[in-house]
């Protein structure tokens, strides 16, 4: 749950930076699903294994 | 520094001593329900924030609010952390009112109803009762989903004690809406300190930091710091404050802070404080490495694929590498970890079933990213995809052959279903009809636009199902219930576990998060009717089948 707990703050925090109308050529919001779903992922596998 | 094994799990403002736990599986804090309410609205924010924004000063409102609330409840906090004790244990014992939630969703249907009505402009919501309606139902839709997370009793208590703060909270919240959302950041005629005091230094430092290393590669720099334009006769590029290294600074900010926060119980404070600055500085150069590399590519002869993939991608890249390392290596340097390093660790890492269920959606996605970075539009690179998640089921093959490949005659239906879906919901999705695969396709010679083709339709049946099954139905469904999900039958689930993993899969949807959260629920239902991830990927692959079937015979290529 703490992970999940880092991971919605992170989803939260990016929605907001991406969801304003300005541009933003360095983090693409269009990425962003992707990109999320790449970093939790290697987060839950990178925890688990230490957790082992 | 040690702590008692209740504690670990428990988020700061939880946990009352004098209230008995109920030993449920579905409980839910304080927290936990402010965090559930976040990702919901986050979730349904992200496709509709270009409808709240259009007009009458939605976006404006909502941006305050989103101020507001977080401000007047860490104030409340402050002011009364026994009241989130006592009102977060009594949620404990509280069930979710999934009628109130049905309520949101008939809201937000209503509200995204009216608001198409008002985008095709057929009339329907001219005038005063129009603009009465939207706002109508878009409050309800945001009151209904707070009031199923927390009470409206329990959230007066929860800020009752705040008396006129309120009013220190609605200033702040519209000076900052003001300040950072309203204004134009670069813009020379307004005095704006966010830019005169702090992003103009910085965004000189990020233009004079490319400049030395690509002075240190290239003969032939032009580089104009009036007008922040820097590269070679052949290519150059605007270096903006929206480039300079602001948002993955941010981001790192926030995941490193948010990491700090919830492990903080493995690491050894106030020296950790360290690594939040040192992880920003680290984003910061990486994002200079970035515009470099940017402007090299454009140099190499490859402008399109700087301006378009790259540059798209690169950030988002290097902030995962940077993010990952941090969670990495943060805890292997003995003056930050609060737990001694021992010999038994290595041994112990050698299982983790996690990896044989997310390793090869991860890998899917690192190469979809790569892919689409060294693109110009058309994702010529898509067999990357293809091969990596390949040879990622293949290494992990001894823990598949456990599994249940077996399906049924329902999984083959639930396909058809969600193909039906995808297409009647594709309407609404918003996605741009047009596609850089046609005109990709026709610049290839036969043998590679075949070749292409083969691969992608491999990728569509084959790979993305099993990869994104295990993930999302192997995975994900049973990790919401438990750490140890191995250990749970594969037909365990709860309805926050089916909600979490169907949403999650939807939103990697982008556009079509609402047919893909839709699609989650059905492979949701015929993975766990038998608990046989065989049911859920033959269902995904036969979609993904006709949807192929459908693409080539009609030409859409959007829909891929």
């Amino acid at each position: 749950m703490k992970l999940a707990g880092v991971v919605l703050l992170f989803v939260g925090a990016a929605t907001f930076a991406s969801a304003f109308p300005a541009g933003a050529p360095e983090i693409n919001a269009g990425s962003a699903g992707s990109a999320l779903a790449l970093l939790s992922g290697a987060l839950l596998i990178i925890r688990a294994r230490r957790k082992q | 520094m040690t702590h008692s094994p209740a504690s670990v799990s428990e988020p700061a403002c939880e946990g009352a001593g004098s209230v008995v736990r109920r030993q449920a599986s579905f409980s839910l804090g304080l927290s936990r329900r402010f965090a559930l309410f976040s990702l919901l609205f986050a979730a349904e924010f992200i496709p509709i924030s270009s409808l709240v924004h259009k007009d009458r000063g939605a976006g404006t409102l909502l941006e305050i609010a989103v101020v507001f609330v977080p401000l007047l409840l860490a104030i409340a906090y402050v002011k009364s952390p026994q009241t989130f004790q006592q009102v977060s244990a009594e949620l404990r014992l509280a069930r979710l009112r999934w009628s109130l939630l049905g309520a949101h969703i008939a809201a937000l249907l209503a509200f995204l109803g009216l608001s198409l009505a008002q985008a095709a402009n057929n009339g329907l919501l001219s005038g005063l009762t129009g603009a009465v309606l939207w706002y109508t139902t878009g409050f309800l839709t945001l009151a209904f989903a707070g009031w199923a997370f927390v009470p409206p009793r329990a959230a007066l208590r929860l800020v009752r004690h705040t008396r006129w703060a309120w009013l220190y909270a609605l200033a702040v919240a519209v000076l900052a809406q003001r300040l950072i959302i309203y204004r134009t950041l670069w813009n020379g005629a307004v005095w704006n300190p966010a830019i005169d005091l702090s992003w103009k230094p910085a965004t000189d430092l990020t233009f004079g930091m490319v400049n030395m290393l690509l002075r240190m590669l290239l003969s032939n720099v032009i580089a104009n710091r009036a007008t922040m334009m820097i590269g070679t006769p052949a290519f150059h590029v605007e270096i903006t404050p929206w480039c300079a290294g602001f948002e993955g600074t941010a981001l790192m900010l926030v995941f490193s802070t948010a990491w700090l926060a919830f492990f903080r119980r493995e690491y050894r404070f106030p020296q950790a404080l360290l690594l939040v600055p040192a992880g920003m500085a680290v984003m910061w150069v990486s994002n200079v490495i970035r515009i470099t590399a940017l402007i090299l590519i454009g140099v190499a002869g490859a402008p399109k694929v700087a301006i378009s993939g790259f540059h798209s991608q690169a950030g988002w890249i290097a902030f995962t590498c940077v993010a990952l390392s941090f969670a990495v290596f943060s805890r292997q340097l003995t003056w930050f970890s609060a737990e001694p390093r021992t010999e038994t660790q290595p041994q112990a890492a050698t299982h983790n079933p996690t990896a044989a269920y997310l390793m090869p959606f991860v890998v899917l996605m690192a190469a979809g990213m790569v892919s689409t970075a060294a693109s110009s539009g058309f994702e010529w690179l898509y067999p990357l995809r293809v091969i990596a998640a390949a040879i990622t089921l293949w290494y992990f093959r001894s823990k598949y052959s456990e599994l249940n490949w077996r399906f049924g005659w329902l999984s083959a239906l639930a396909g058809l279903a969600v193909f039906g879906i995808w297409l009647g919901l594709d309407r609404f999705s918003g996605a741009h009809l047009d596609s850089p695969i046609g005109p990709g396709l026709a610049s290839l010679g036969s043998s590679g636009r075949l070749t292409w083709l083969a691969f992608r339709i491999i990728g569509a049946i084959a790979t993305v199902p099993i990869a994104e099954e295990l993930a999302f139905r192997g995975f994900l469904i049973r990790r919401v219930i438990s750490a140890d999900f191995d250990s749970l039958n594969p037909r365990r689930f709860t309805y926050l576990s089916i909600l979490v993993s169907s949403v999650a899969f939807g939103l990697l949807h982008g556009d079509r998060w609402i047919a893909g959260s839709v699609a989650g629920l059905i492979y949701a239902a015929v993975f766990l009717r038998r608990g046989r991830i065989g049911d859920a990927v033959f269902a995904h692959a036969l979609t993904n089948a006709l949807l192929a079937a459908w693409v080539l015979w009609s030409g859409r290529w959007y829909l891929w």
